[in-house]
């Protein structure tokens, strides 16, 4: 009892721990790293191309978009990219809601808490399976043969795809929720659907109303990639303008999605702080 | 006051009166069925085709459903160099979005104009899809995996960037004080406090990061990133359907096997 004591009176400085296995992590990372460099197959001379040629592509692009907007051509260009951008919104809007909705049941049959455990690991199973898959694989394996190119296609692509995601974050949240007021209502006689119903759902609904709209955000870049694919949107015009190096075109085409997108993220961003955490307190005091 | 006189008058065993659902929930619902029903008559929201055109895309599926085993080989070229860009722009991109994350966390980046320049330089860049990038450095450096790989870095410096920034924010303000109360100055504030207590979240994030960049350097191959993606594009290109379906299986294995290690790791961080 007394050692200890009349060492910390010493008050030597502790050893440091050991670093050996970071130390190999490390090395080994960085073996893997030098590894992925040389097979990569990449032109890395041309790195030394980029400053020079993105200034040249960059003042062409800039050039574009300080044209007067309202002068032919450059008008039909802001309104197609503006018009296309929109539809990418769309897309993603429609994506989003198949996958709330169907997502959100899906989530109750994956929560350990509400169903039996031979429902939630198949579900689980199958919703990790989406999560696996991008959507551009949806895309092109499934919706195109039967829907066509087109916008439907990638909005129901975007949808099965969100399911992955979603289901799982919401089950989660369903899993977390405090138990109290579910076993308040089973002592007053609720059936297991009114319980769901009155006490899990509103305890995570403004949570899950953050994630679909967090799942919108992602999904809007998303709908940009099926479009490349000739799924609508503002993909298939960037991808257009690029290949025939119109680069004008491409600097107003990646303007209009720039602007356009943050401004959604800023809406969609103050619409999930508002959700999350409730009225201003201001107001609240006023009605009090 | 009069809710309270009125409850008091009320026999103990009343029912309490619903709350009333206020305009805003209703304009909300409203603005949600609006903007779903322009959507939906925008992009001509149909499922008929579902029983009508089934046949058309059956044969198609068909051929999903008979993948081309000995296809896979011929694609071990390409899903190194997939697996290469993947970990090159993870890596690079990781660590440039951490120095971006101190810059936009105003627990590390005391100047206001440095930290507003570096939020808006993140929403910029965060705002063009990683296609986007593909299809920029596509036209820089011609195809090829170099471009995949400068692609996959602007994308994953946006991640990683924001994610990281909103972990410093809510850092732990008590040893941030002892190292200013030491006279430490940013630098050392950031290296020996901050790194250190984002560092579990902050490799999980790269990890995540890495699980992404499977998936997208997929894609950005489509637009000339080079990897299986090129692969993938050709294959469809030439409707050899059993082919693509091959790569997507494989695919397939890959993300989940990725995902996999990368939870047992972020277990073991946590």
């Amino acid at each position: 009892m007394t050692a200890p004591a009349a060492r910390r009176g010493a008050s030597p400085r502790p050893s440091a721990p050991s670093r050996t296995r970071y130390t190999l992590m490390q090395l080994g990372l960085l073996a893997l790293i030098v590894i992925a460099v040389t097979v990569a197959n990449a032109r890395w001379e041309r790195l030394a191309e980029i400053p020079a040629q993105s200034l040249v592509y960059g003042e062409l692009m800039l050039r574009g978009v300080l044209q007067n907007p309202f002068s032919e051509p450059y008008a039909t260009y802001w309104s197609d990219a503006l018009r296309l951008m929109f539809e990418s919104l769309q897309i993603a809007w429609i994506g989003t809601v198949i996958g709330a909705l169907l997502s959100f049941p899906l989530a109750f049959l994956a929560a350990s808490t509400v169903a039996p455990r031979w429902i939630v690991f198949p579900t689980r199973q199958c919703l990790n399976i989406v999560r696996a898959i991008p959507e551009l694989v949806f895309a092109i394996a499934i919706m195109l043969p039967i829907f066509g190119l087109g916008p439907l296609a990638g909005a129901l692509a975007i949808g099965v795809g969100s399911i992955g995601t979603l289901g799982k974050l919401t089950s989660e949240a369903i899993e977390s929720v405090p138990p109290g007021p579910s076993e308040a209502l089973r002592a007053a006689g609720a059936s297991t659907l009114q319980r769901l119903r009155f006490a899990v759902t509103p305890q995570i609904l403004p949570e899950v109303i953050a994630f679909w709209l967090y799942r919108f955000e992602i999904n809007i870049r998303a709908s940009a990639i099926l479009g490349i694919l000739g799924a609508g949107g503002v993909g298939s015009l960037l991808a257009q303008v690029f290949e025939r190096r119109d680069w004008e075109r491409v600097g107003i085409t990646l303007a209009v999605i720039i602007i356009v997108t943050i401004i959604v993220d800023q809406i969609s961003g103050a619409v999930r702080h508002r959700v999350i955490e409730g009225a201003p307190t201001s107001k609240r005091t006023a009605l009090v | 006051m009069t809710a309270t006189a009125k409850s008091a008058s009320a026999p103990p065993s009343a029912r309490p009166r619903k709350p009333r659902t206020g305009p805003g929930a209703y304009l909300a619902a409203l603005a949600v069925i609006a903007i779903t029903v322009w959507a939906a008559v925008g992009i001509e929201f149909d499922l008929s085709p579902l029983w009508t055109d089934l046949g058309r895309g059956w044969f198609i599926i068909q051929e999903f459903l008979q993948p081309n085993w000995a296809f896979i080989a011929r694609t071990v070229g390409p899903w190194t160099e997939t697996l290469s860009i993947a970990l090159i722009a993870t890596t690079v991109g990781c660590t440039i979005g951490l120095g971006m994350a101190l810059l936009a966390s105003r627990v590390t980046t005391a100047n206001p104009v440095l930290y507003r320049a570096a939020k808006l330089f993140l929403s910029v860049v965060r705002s063009l899809p990683d296609v986007g990038y593909g299809l920029l450095f596509f036209a820089l450096v011609g195809a090829g995996s170099l471009a995949g790989i400068l692609a996959l870095i602007m994308f994953n410096i946006g991640i990683i960037a924001k994610l990281t920034s909103e972990t410093i924010d809510a850092v732990d303000r008590g040893p941030l004080e002892a190292a200013d109360a030491a006279g430490a100055h940013a630098l050392q504030r950031a290296r020996y406090v901050v790194t250190p207590s984002i560092l579990p979240n902050y490799l999980s994030y790269c990890l995540y990061v890495l699980e992404l960049n499977i998936r997208a350097s997929v894609v950005i191959g489509i637009v000339g990133g080079g990897g299986i993606g090129a692969t993938l594009s050709v294959e469809f290109a030439r409707f050899n359907y059993s082919n693509v379906s091959a790569i997507v299986v494989l695919l397939f294995v890959v993300v989940f096997s990725i995902d996999l290690v990368s939870q047992s790791i972020r277990r073991r961080l946590a």
